[in-house]
Order: structure tokens, then C-alpha cells, then sequence
């Protein structure tokens, strides 16, 4: 009798749940892009290198990994890729493995042949969209075979190419202040075939600017691919 | 080659194996075993006790040879001791093995014994073991002396030679348990090798004999049973002294054979140590990871027509002569013990990257002496001139990827010889928890607690050992109260348990400790807060 009735209950609240899940995922795009001047960003992801989660890298100030797709992310009508093939600079202009052209190429294989390897410490690489654009999302895949963590990373924008005047700070996960540019508030995070989404919040500037210094697998810093999305200046 | 030439060219090359073995020898972040071996020679250091122990850290050579180097830099307790004092040991004795190269030279050749030298200075395995606070690089020393002096006897059994192969073996033995395998490769070796020239040694031994140089068959027996006596005396006298710590422990010379047993069943059950019976030659051969390629296949390309060599015209006529009688013996002696030295290791389950070192260099013999044999039998000067331009390139790639796996690449995961190597990463924690012992009031004294299984725990003792209140549990329940702990490390497993108990007082850093492995450390907040505002 009490083994039904709780049966009973389960199945009820089972259907609850159901019913409320089903409205999340069928309502929360049509919901969430209220806004009638944007549209959800399409990406292609290079294929996954490593299978599964990597269960033992889980830290209070590491973002959680969840192993699920990230969700959809609207920009505004118009916004396009604008760092294509565009030209990169870098404090180690002579990388170890690869060139810096990679970085802005299109290619975001995570298999040999498809990054840059940057030397030991705090490096930077800067693409130059060429010209002051809002910037409505960057993406950027450090290497993503394997599951690591970049130490550091930030992610500035400016019109000043040596970023000495009018520099935003975008993206920084340097809780420390060890790379000497403040402290920032974002988690550090595990390297995927997703990369990393950063919301630059229409942010103007030509120059972008990402910064790291080595990862948990050694001290050497990556570059398979840097997305930037936004709308030009007209 | 005239022996200035000979003198000049081997210098020229120790040379080069002295800059590769000597430079920032504390650039690559301490491996467990070698932050483990390194705690036990703390214990040597500050004590004078020494304990074998059969289950685990191998032979007493190593830290009874690492005295001297503590002794010269003045440094008296663990906690004085660094990275150089403790490395520069391997690095000399990978030296050492280039220098007994030099007794090569009358049984192979003297350009053999160059190129082999050369090419032990640039290998980048042997260097790269050569860098690293194991047994592995005296092993390989010894052995290689083992190899030389029992080779020696063979070719001229002498009182002399059998004593020196005694000492070699004793020290071989008090290295590592291994041992067994190279008094096998080179026993069955050198058997094979001397029937394989059965007739021109004989013919030498009896031209010798006719010469006066030897007595007469009458005393052989008992002259052969003295040297065996000689050399087992001083393989045993070796290992005596070293196992039972200069005969303080004579119990502990026991252990030393019992030790075999526990080998032999890691041997047939190596959990994490399994690997597929390639793995040696893929490692040397060629390998390729994350955009970098290794390879020392020259090296092996040319042993392998060492090894033909060796063999070709087995039954031309050759004139009697030690010369000649060597010339055929020892490539032979090298070919045979290496090829059953790696066949042994490779057959065996249980496999670790510096395995490789006791065969491998029997290879860099065979190639060396396979390059002169080249050089010699080149069809032109033209000829011999391109092949030593091919050489050169060859040598100057070994040079290359020398220069990535010991200083680009030291503990990179795509280095084929980087083997559960601690990462650069972990060096910001040590660095995190010496800033921090730095600013809280009790300094040196601040109390650590360190909450994660042994295999996560290594090689915190050897970064640590300059703190004085450092404690180690293997569970967060063990580890008693965390109230006024200003620092806790914490394993993965661990780190849940102490997140839910600790809440938000705690700061909360990860670092990478080897790859897939994290430590979390857990900063008081008050004293986070403290270290941000005094960096």
C-alpha cells in the first residue's frame, strides 16, 4: 500500500518535472531572444580530441565542466567574423611550433599541425581587425586535445596598438594579480573542442589582445584558433 | 686515427656530453622518485643510517655516491640540499660512461670508439636520465663497465680484468635489482660470442702461447677457477660493503636477494607500469606527439648495420692476432648482449622509459662501430666524404633534439621520455606556499596540512622540507580539525570533503601536479588577504 502510493506520488512528481523541463527547452530561445535586432550566433566546432569530462579537474575556483553543449548565445542582426585571416602580432614573434598566421586561419583542428606554441610565461598574441568595430563575442581555443587549464588568461580591447590608452578588459581570470593587470573576477576553465565564449559587450576597438602564461600541463602557451565577432564601423 | 687525433677528438666530445648533462640542471620540477630518493639521502645526510628496503628506491650506491657531492657544496642537512647537488651525481657518472668508452678503442677501433662516444653525448635519452636524480644513469655506467671488463677477461683472461669485472658486477648488483638481467645479456652474450669466433681466438690464444706470452695448458684450469674466485670476491666484497651499510646491517645483505621475489611479481603485475612489448623500440625508434617528433633512428639504423657487419664474412680467413680476434669479438659481444638485454626488458611488462638505458647504449656501440666500419669500407673519398657529411647532420639532429627533451621540452608530456613527470605548474604552488609562509607571522613554522593519497602527496616533502610543520594524511576524516589551519593541499578526493566543511573561509587555488592530476590548496582568507596586500 505504501510502496504504491509513494510510487504514485514519484510518477506525479516525475511528470511535473517533465512537463516543466520540456517548457524550459522548447520556451527559454523563444523567451531569452525577446530582443527582435538579434539572432544566435552560429559556430562550427572542431571535432572533440578527448572523450568524456575530465572528471578529476574540478576546483572551487575552476569553472565546473558539465560535459554538455553550450547553450545558444545571440548577438546582434549583422554581427560577423571579423578576425579571418586578419594579421597577428605576438610578444614571442617567433613561435616554437607553428606560425601566428594559425591563430586567425580558420583551422580549428585540436590534431598536430593546427597551433602555435608560444615560449615559457606570459605571452600575448594581438589581431588587428583592421579597423574600430563593436564586438558582440570572441572565441578562442587554446588546445584542446588534451584537458588543461590556461593560467591567466585575458582578454583585452582598445584602438591603441601598444593597449597604453583606452584598454577594456573583456575576459580575466588572473584572481592573483600575478600577470600584473589586476585582478580578475572570471574562473579559470577547462580546455575544450568548444572553446571559450567571451562576451565582449559591444566593446569598440581594432586591437585585440589575449594574454596567458603556460597552463597546467606545462609553461608553454597555445593558440589553435581566436574568433572575434561584431559588427564593423560603417 | 693517430692517438693525439684519438686524444683530441675524445676530449672534443666529452666536451659536448659535459654542456648537455651540465646545464640548469634544476630547470625540470623534481619527479616523485627523484623528490623520494631524495628524502632518503636526506635521511643518509643527516643521520649516517642507511636501510634497504626490498620493496622500493632500489640499491644504496646512489646515495652512498651522492655523499661526496652533498660534502663538496658544504651542505649538511635536507634542508640545505638543492636540485644541483643532488643531479650533478647521475651527470657525472653519464660522463663517466662516455669516458669508459675510451677502453673500447683497442677492441673496436679508435674512430668506432669516437663515434660511439659522440653519439652517447648527444643521445637525448641518455642525457635526459642523465639529468634526473635516479639509479638509472650509474646503473647504465656500471653495466656498460661490467660489459667492457667481462669482454676484456674474455678476450684475455687475466687476474686483473676478472677483479675489474668483480667490482663492476658488485656495483651493478648494489644499483639495482635489474642486475640479474645484465649478468644474463652479458653472460650469454659473451658465451655467444666467443663460440661464434671460436677459431680465431683459439688460434690467437695458442699463437700467444707459442710466443711465451702465456703458460702452459697445465695450470689453465686452476688459473681460470682463481680468476672466477678473484672476480666473485670482489662482486660480493662491492656488494656487502653497500647493502649493509659498510657492515653496520650485514642482516640487510639477505633482503638484497630476497628483494628479487617482490621485483619478479611487480615484474608480472605492473598496474600503471604496462606497456606493450614495442615500447622501448617505438620510444627510440620514432615518436610523435602534440607537433614534435624524436627519433634516434640514425642510431639505430647504424647498429643494425653494426650488427651485419659483425656477422658478414664470418668464415674468411683472418690472420691470428689479438687485434684481428678482438675485431670480430666485440661486435659480436655487443650485438648479442644487447639485443637479449632489450628482448628481456621488453618482454617484461612492467616497463619505465629509463629501462631503455643499459641496452641502448650496447646499440650506440654497435652504431658507432658500424659508422667507422662505413667510414672505412666508404667505395671513395667522395663517398666517405658524403657519408660524413650525413653523419654530421645526423649528429647535429641528435644535438637538436638533445636541446628539446632537456631544456625546451624537460617536462612537457609530449617528451617521449617524460614519464608521470611533475609539472611546471606545481612549481606556483610551491612558490604560493613559500610567498605565504612568507607573510604569516609564524614564517617557517606556519602549519600545513596536506590531505591527499601518497602517489598525490609526492614531491611535496622535497619542496617542503624547509617548512617545519608540515603534516601528511591520506584522507580528509584522518586529518583531524581544520580551525586555525592557515593552509591546507588537498587531492581531488579530497578537496569535495574539505569545500563543504571549510565554506567560504578559505581561498581555493589548483595547480596541476602531474598530467590529469590537481592539488587544491585551501588559504585562510585572512591570511590570502594579507598576501595580496604585502605582494
Amino acid at each position: 500500500m505504501k510502496y504504491t502510493k509513494m510510487k504514485r506520488t514519484d510518477t506525479a512528481r516525475n511528470a511535473v518535472a517533465v512537463f516543466l523541463s520540456w517548457i524550459v527547452a522548447v520556451g527559454a530561445p523563444v523567451f531569452c531572444q525577446q530582443d527582435p535586432n538579434k539572432e544566435e550566433l552560429k559556430l562550427q566546432l572542431p571535432k572533440p580530441m578527448f572523450i568524456g569530462t575530465p572528471s578529476n579537474i574540478k576546483s572551487p575556483n575552476l569553472e565546473a565542466v558539465t560535459g554538455k553543449p553550450r547553450g545558444p548565445f545571440y548577438v546582434p542582426k549583422g554581427t560577423r567574423l571579423l578576425s579571418l585571416n586578419k594579421r597577428v602580432t605576438s610578444s614571442d614573434m617567433q613561435p616554437i611550433i607553428g606560425e601566428l598566421g594559425f591563430v586567425t586561419d580558420g583551422e580549428k583542428s585540436g590534431e598536430d599541425g593546427y597551433f602555435v606554441e608560444l615560449g615559457p610565461g606570459k605571452q600575448w598574441v594581438q589581431v588587428d581587425l583592421g579597423s574600430s568595430c563593436a564586438l558582440h563575442a570572441i572565441l578562442v581555443w587554446h588546445y584542446h586535445s588534451q584537458a588543461r587549464v590556461y593560467r591567466d588568461v585575458i582578454v583585452q580591447v582598445s584602438d591603441d596598438k601598444d593597449f597604453l590608452r583606452g584598454v577594456a578588459t573583456v575576459f580575466n581570470s588572473d584572481h592573483d594579480n600575478s600577470s600584473g593587470l589586476g585582478i580578475g573576477k572570471d574562473k579559470e576553465y577547462v580546455e575544450t573542442r568548444e572553446g571559450r565564449l567571451i562576451d565582449p559587450k559591444g566593446v569598440k576597438g581594432r586591437y585585440v589582445r589575449l594574454y596567458s602564461d603556460g597552463n597546467t600541463a606545462n609553461d608553454l602557451n597555445h593558440y589553435v584558433e581566436v574568433e572575434i565577432y561584431g559588427t564593423p564601423s560603417k | 686515427m693517430s692517438r693525439t687525433a684519438f686524444c683530441t677528438l675524445f676530449l672534443a666530445v666529452l666536451i659536448i656530453g659535459l654542456a648537455f648533462r651540465l646545464g640548469r640542471l634544476d630547470l625540470r620540477p623534481m619527479h616523485h622518485d627523484e623528490a623520494n630518493e631524495a628524502i632518503k639521502f636526506g635521511v643518509l645526510l643527516e643521520t649516517g643510517e642507511y636501510h634497504y628496503d626490498k620493496n622500493d628506491h632500489h640499491g644504496p650506491t646512489l646515495y652512498y655516491l651522492t655523499l661526496p657531492s652533498a660534502w663538496a657544496r658544504g651542505q649538511k642537512s635536507l634542508a640545505a640540499l638543492d636540485e644541483w647537488t643532488l643531479r650533478v651525481v647521475p651527470a657525472a657518472f653519464g660522463l663517466g660512461t662516455i669516458l669508459l668508452l675510451a677502453f673500447v678503442a683497442k677492441g673496436l677501433g679508435r674512430e668506432a670508439a669516437v663515434l660511439s662516444a659522440l653519439f652517447v653525448a648527444l643521445s637525448p635519452v641518455l642525457t635526459y636520465y642523465s639529468r634526473f636524480y635516479i639509479q638509472e644513469s650509474l646503473f647504465a655506467f656500471f653495466a656498460l663497465g661490467f660489459l667492457i671488463t667481462l669482454g676484456r677477461y674474455a678476450l684475455r683472461p687475466h687476474a686483473g680484468s676478472a677483479l675489474a669485472a668483480g667490482i663492476f658486477a658488485g656495483l651493478v648488483y648494489a644499483t639495482k635489482e635489474t642486475s640479474i638481467i645484465i649478468f644474463a645479456a652479458a653472460g650469454a652474450g659473451c658465451v655467444l660470442a666467443l663460440v661464434s669466433t671460436r677459431r680465431i681466438c683459439r688460434l690467437t690464444h695458442e699463437q700467444e702461447r707459442k710466443g711465451g706470452k702465456w703458460d702452459a695448458d697445465a695450470g689453465r684450469v686452476r688459473r681460470r677457477t682463481a680468476h672466477a674466485l678473484t672476480g666473485l670476491s670482489g662482486a660480493v666484497f662491492i656488494a656487502v660493503i653497500f647493502y649493509s651499510s659498510f657492515f653496520r646491517y650485514p642482516g640487510e645483505i639477505l633482503e638484497s636477494v630476497r628483494a628479487f621475489q617482490g621485483y619478479a611479481v611487480r615484474g608480472a603485475e605492473p598496474g600503471f607500469h604496462a606497456h606493450p612489448w614495442h615500447y622501448y623500440a617505438q620510444m627510440l625508434a620514432f615518436s610523435r606527439s602534440g607537433g614534435l617528433v624524436w627519433t634516434e633512428g640514425m642510431v639505430l639504423a647504424l647498429a643494425l648495420i653494426g650488427m651485419g657487419f659483425a656477422f658478414k664474412n664470418a668464415h674468411a680467413k683472418t690472420e691470428p692476432n689479438p687485434a684481428s680476434a678482438g675485431q670480430r669479438f666485440w661486435p659480436r659481444y655487443l650485438c648479442f648482449y644487447s639485443l637479449l638485454a632489450a628482448v628481456i626488458f621488453s618482454v617484461i611488462r612492467y616497463k619505465t622509459p629509463w629501462n631503455v638505458l643499459p641496452f641502448h647504449i650496447g646499440f650506440i656501440l654497435l652504431a658507432g662501430w658500424g659508422a667507422a666500419e662505413l667510414l672505412k669500407r666508404a667505395w671513395s673519398s667522395l663517398g666517405r666524404k658524403l657519408l660524413l657529411i650525413l653523419l654530421l647532420a645526423g649528429c647535429c639532429h641528435l644535438g637538436i633534439q638533445n636541446w628539446n627533451a632537456n631544456y625546451r621540452y624537460p617536462a612537457d608530456p609530449r617528451n617521449p621520455f617524460v614519464y608521470a613527470q611533475t609539472s611546471p605548474d606545481f612549481l606556483r604552488l610551491v612558490k604560493r606556499i613559500h610567498d605565504l609562509s612568507a607573510v604569516h607571522p609564524e614564517g617557517v613554522d606556519m602549519l600545513i596540512k596536506v590531505v591527499a593519497a601518497p602517489y598525490e602527496q609526492w614531491p611535496l616533502p622535497w619542496y617542503l622540507r624547509n617548512l617545519r610543520r608540515v603534516g601528511y594524511w591520506i584522507d580528509a576524516a584522518g586529518a583531524g580539525g581544520f580551525d586555525g589551519v592557515p593552509v591546507i593541499i588537498a587531492s581531488q578526493e579530497n578537496a569535495g570533503v574539505l569545500e563543504s566543511v571549510l565554506g567560504d573561509r578559505f581561498q581555493a587555488e589548483f595547480y596541476g601536479l602531474r598530467p590529469d592530476v590537481i592539488l587544491t590548496v585551501f588559504i585562510d582568507r585572512s591570511l590570502w588577504e594579507r598576501f595580496l596586500r604585502e605582494r
